[in-house]
């Protein structure tokens, strides 16, 4: 099938699924307290991104997330590489972190409250202590990603250690790189949510999670159509990145 | 002095650290309300068996079903999408931008439409589980070698026995591989709805001896959530040992839920 | 180009033929482009013989056998198996190797030979005894219960050719079996393979790269022109049998491997 042709498929299904959404609750077939119509989510959306509690929830939740992915990254990064270099310390804790991931972290949120009071500290430590997680695990996909015949070939022409991470670890692992970040920050971003819908004063978690409850149905809409727009954006824009450095890999 | 070997290594920090669970608070280190003593937490256990026992029971109903939408959708869609080319070029890369979306935020609105019992726990986690097992499953499909299909054809295999006896062993490892991810992803999903909005499981019983402080109960219910996680994943494994005997290397080893490839990740997200 | 023939040997009558290919050509139609693949190919194979086919890579050595095996459709000439079309797959047959172990890693080795005969709702218990004799016939005795990624690359093919006779065909198809092993292993199975050749009479057409492979093998050696294939020699391969490892020093055997490689150097 041409690219076209799907890309054309594709906006005609986007379509199907706005133009339902907004006809159904108008033509009552779906109940419009359940399902707002479109053009109502619209509007609502344009008039919340004018107020100032909004505005100051997202502040909140943009700062939350850098800080809590500047904290996770270097940390699991590190502790990534080290499990990967190290064959005796990997052999111990690998086979840990295999089992960490499919454990709920979400019961560990009462630890970060009682260590941090509800706030700021709780919800970037909760979401460093998920990301964490992920990052070490792709950091040590992605050294182990480098073979090793590359740097004896590398090593037999001559090249200095620094040569080798420049020439040969970089460009081998920058797809791999670019592919863990993006990974991170969904995961990042799913755990800024969590704590913040979990308990906070203030954030976009805490704001649609206050709008589900009190049934406000076109803010609550609303705030998951930004939400995920962003989210949508940030992907796609290192995905390109990937598929740029990437075009190697096969 | 050689290093002592890496099994005894992980069970000494596993001792260790179950200790410390009983010194630390004994000692006064840390204090009651931040970790009780793992004796109190245990004999909490024992004594409110009840309740704990019937708030599990409740989670395990929700998880079945999750399970059930998570990998029965998941795998169907996932086993289309991976198969057929068309549909695979069409939406896949949908899926994977979707995929981007933390799925969380969708919850508040499940209670708003199912409420707050155990409908809207399904249907999140029954989500929550959705797209990796369907995007792994598709990644699994994909690599069924053309070369068994024209083997079978070559001994007079009609298309109906191509599909039992070549396409669905094949891809019983994506399979199983796809039930292990989805259920753990599944488990994940209803503890934390629960934990977020319900008036039942154990993870609501986390959240409500939070909020009056009763820390060995908080404990209590988070040491059960840990043992349904892991007792699910080494059963699901055992399992997928038993059927899956003739796979030398790869998918049965490897854990519930990599995150490496953009295949699985989400499973340790909450 | 006509078949040369090294020796004018008598031909043989024609209920002798096991393969009958006249004037077979065939083009892909890939998308708008049209791929001319194979052009007027003629083959006469006799019951019993082994046939080697060569030719550069892409020449369509593969499509070939595809249609010899009812695998894959024509576009214009016949192929008769034992005075026959053959429109789909029949194992009785016709019986088919793989470059690669298309061993089904699921199956044990005795259920892998087992698998045609269960296709065709054998019994269990004759299927078991006929798939323990061709275990036997192709030396892997008590290996019945290993899963393929258990055994050596060698012992892979040799239960591929077991699973390829299990069902008697008069004819066996092997594409390139041996390819993907060492040059070692590679000379014992060739060697293994005249064996159960020489105890099964039955007829083989076989593929290869190697020419050192086609001479020790064949009986008659086709070799093939690149893309479109055409069949630009016919070699008797007239080196007495059985054949041994000495005799791939010999001035008759460097002569011939020779002579085919003439061939395929001035044909690209
Ligand atoms: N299904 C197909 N559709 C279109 N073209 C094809 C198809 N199969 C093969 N071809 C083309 O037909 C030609 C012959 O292919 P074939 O595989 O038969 O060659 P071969 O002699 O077996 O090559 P090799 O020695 O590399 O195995 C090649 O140019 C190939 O690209
Ligand atoms: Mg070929």
């Amino acid at each position: 099938m041409q690219r076209g042709l799907q890309t054309l498929i594709r906006l005609a299904l986007l379509a199907l699924v706005l133009g339902l959404w907004e006809v159904l609750p108008r033509i009552g077939a779906v109940n419009p307290m359940l399902l707002p119509p479109l053009s109502d989510v619209a509007t609502t959306l344009w008039g919340l991104l004018g107020r100032a509690n909004v505005r100051e929830a997202i502040a909140v939740t943009t700062l939350e997330v850098i800080t809590a992915f500047a904290i996770a990254v270097p940390l699991g990064a590190a502790a990534g590489i080290l499990l990967a270099e190290n064959e005796y310390l990997g052999a111990i804790f690998k086979p840990m972190l295999f089992y960490v991931f499919s454990i709920p972290k979400s019961i560990f949120l009462p630890l970060f409250i009682l260590a941090f009071g509800i706030g700021f500290g709780q919800k970037v430590g909760y979401a460093a202590f998920t990301t964490t997680f992920v990052v070490m695990m792709s950091a040590t996909a992605a050294v182990e990603s480098v073979r090793g015949d590359y740097i004896l070939v590398a090593r037999s022409f001559g090249a200095t250690p620094a040569q080798i991470i420049w020439r040969i670890y970089v460009p081998c692992m920058m797809p791999v790189l670019l592919e863990t970040l993006r990974i991170s920050m969904i995961f990042n971003f799913t755990g800024v949510m969590i704590a913040e819908m979990y308990a906070s004063r203030t954030g976009i978690g805490h704001l649609i999670s206050n709008w589900g409850e009190n049934f406000q149905l076109p803010q609550l809409f609303a705030g998951i159509i930004i939400l995920s727009a962003v989210a949508i954006a940030f992907n796609e824009t290192v995905r390109r990145l990937e598929a740029r450095v990437g075009a190697w890999r096969q | 002095m050689t290093a002592p070997s890496p099994i005894l290594v992980r069970r000494a920090i596993l001792v260790g650290l179950i200790a410390l669970w009983e010194i630390l608070p004994r000692l006064q280190v840390v204090p009651e309300l931040f970790l009780p003593a793992l004796s109190k937490v245990l004999v909490v256990l024992a004594s409110d068996w009840q309740v704990f026992g019937g708030a599990l029971l409740v989670t395990l109903y929700e998880v079945g079903l999750a399970i059930v939408i998570a990998c029965g959708l998941g795998i169907t869609v996932g086993a289309l999408v991976g198969g057929v080319a068309s549909l695979r070029s069409l939406l896949l890369p949908v899926f994977s931008s979707l995929y981007a979306i933390p799925i969380v935020i969708l919850y508040p609105l499940f209670t708003a439409w199912l409420g707050i019992g155990p409908q809207s726990k399904i249907v999140f986690a029954g989500l929550y589980g959705f797209f990796p097992v369907m995007l792994s499953t598709a990644a699994g499909v994909r690599v069924i070698d053309p070369q068994f299909l024209l083997a079978a054809r070559s001994m007079g295999a009609t298309l109906t026995q191509q599909v039992t006896r070549v396409i669905i062993p094949a891809s019983l490892p994506t399979v199983f591989a796809g039930l292990r991810l989805g259920g753990a992803l599944a488990i994940i999903g209803v503890v934390v709805a629960e934990m977020l909005t319900a008036s039942a499981g154990i993870g609501y019983l986390v959240t409500l001896n939070r909020t009056i402080l009763d820390s060995p109960r908080v404990y209590a219910a988070i040491l059960a959530i840990l043992l349904l996680s892991i007792l699910y994943d080494v059963a699901s494994r055992a399992l997928e040992r038993r059927v899956v005997v003739w796979q030398s290397t790869g998918r049965q080893s490897a854990p519930a839920a990599r995150p490496v490839s953009t295949a699985t990740p989400q499973a340790t997200a909450a | 180009m006509a078949a040369v023939s090294m020796n004018g040997s008598a031909r043989a009558p024609a209920s002798d033929i096991a393969l009958e290919v006249r004037g077979l050509s065939h083009v892909y139609e890939a998308g708008d482009r049209a791929v001319p693949a194979l052009q007027d190919i003629d083959m006469s194979v006799r019951a019993g013989r082994f046939i080697v086919i060569v030719g550069p890579s892409g020449c369509g050595k593969t499509s070939l056998l595809m249609m010899m095996a009812g695998l894959r459709a024509h576009s214009a000439g016949t192929l008769l198996c034992q005075g026959r079309p053959i429109p789909t797959p029949d194992p009785t047959r016709v019986g088919v190797v793989f470059q690669e172990a298309s061993l089904f890693p699921w199956l044990t080795t005795l259920d892998n030979i087992e698998f045609p005969l269960s296709l065709r709702g054998v019994p269990a218990e004759e299927r078991r005894r006929r798939a323990e004799a061709m275990l036997s016939l192709v030396g892997l005795k008590g290996f019945g219960a290993r899963y393929p990624h258990e055994l050596s690359g060698g012992m892979k093919q040799r239960v591929s050719i077991a699973r390829g006779l299990v069902q008697d065909p008069p004819v066996l198809l092997m594409d390139e079996p041996f390819a993907a092993l060492d040059e070692q292993t590679r000379m014992t199975m060739g060697h293994e393979l005249l064996r159960i050749w020489s105890t099964t009479s039955k007829t083989v057409v076989f593929i290869t790269h190697s020419l050192t492979e086609a001479v020790y093998l064949a009986d008659e050696v086709y070799v093939m022109s690149p893309r479109p294939g055409r069949i630009i020699d016919h070699i008797e391969i007239t080196l007495p049998r059985p054949r041994t490892y000495e005799m791939m020093a010999t001035d008759v055997f460097g002569r011939l491997r020779e002579r085919i490689w003439q061939q395929i150097r001035h044909a690209q």
